[in-house]
């Protein structure tokens, strides 16, 4: 017996769109949150003072301009 | 410096610091020297380091469930797929980041004059208690559970005089050491 694929009751691209603008609102608040964290980060290096300090700060700022990066590159491919 | 490490994860990730060197808190007095840096036991963010090994394998485990399922996901483009994929590795990213500012920079610290509590709660709330050793009446230990056991971690609780809530140091390594040292520094400041 041949086994087929289930079908999707709702039109496929329907389906795409949803998921396009799902992808969309997550690179969005994934943005925001980096944002937050270097804020974050800025208040927890300020009260607590430690060599690694500077390095935990250095990275919280190059994965807020990642996390931006990213959310205009997939805004502006997919 | 010295460091008491009874583990390998103890010293590969510090979480008693005696004497620690470059190390400051926001509000820190001139004449003030920390004696004591304690963060939670390295072991209790297994929690977060799971979820994030589990989440790593969730674009693996996928694709294996879609054809057990006998689902037809063929419509969905390739780059969305990708993206996808991205965006669960950017979540892995999140988990692991936030979890380890979390327990970094959640310290108790012991100076020669006071206890500091820090507390990073959430993303947004930020508590510190602060004690003066002078103050100090009571400090009790709280060694519980197979993995507190196991690991040497645990509790302290410290009763102050002046006021009615207590400083409670959370899952730290060698709770019975810090509340004797917690102690002794007390009845130091007091000309004990």
């Amino acid at each position: 017996m041949q086994v087929t694929p289930t079908q999707s009751v709702i039109d496929p691209l329907i389906l795409t769109y949803i998921l396009r603008i799902g992808i969309y609102i997550l690179v969005i608040f994934y943005a925001i949150f980096a944002l937050v964290i270097v804020r974050q980060v800025t208040l927890m290096t300020k009260t607590l003072i430690t060599p690694v300090s500077p390095i935990v700060k250095a990275i919280s700022i190059i994965h807020a301009g990642f996390a931006i990066g990213l959310a205009v590159f997939i805004m502006g491919t997919l | 410096m010295e460091k008491y490490t009874c583990d390998i994860l103890g010293s590969m990730f510090p979480a008693f610091i005696k004497n620690p060197q470059s190390c400051h808190y926001q509000g820190q007095d001139d004449d003030e020297n920390i004696l004591l840096l304690l963060r939670a036991h390295p072991i209790t963010n297994l929690p977060w380091i799971l979820l994030s090994i589990f989440i790593f394998f969730i674009p693996l485990l996928v694709p294996k469930f879609i054809l057990l399922l006998n689902l037809d996901f063929s419509f969905v483009p390739q780059n969305f797929s990708l993206v996808l994929i991205i965006i669960n590795y950017l979540l892995i990213l999140v988990i692991v980041y936030e979890g380890f500012l979390g327990w970094y920079f959640n310290v108790n610290l012991l100076t020669d004059k006071k206890i500091v509590d820090i507390d990073f709660h959430s993303i947004l709330s930020k508590s510190i208690d602060v004690a003066l050793l002078r103050d100090v009446q009571e400090s009790t230990s709280h060694l519980a559970g197979i993995i507190g056991m196991i690991f040497n971690f645990g509790d302290v609780f410290i009763k102050t005089a002046a006021s009615t809530e207590s400083i409670d140091l959370k899952d730290i390594p060698h709770p019975d050491i810090v509340s004797d040292i917690i102690m002794d520094e007390a009845l130091k400041n007091r000309g004990g």
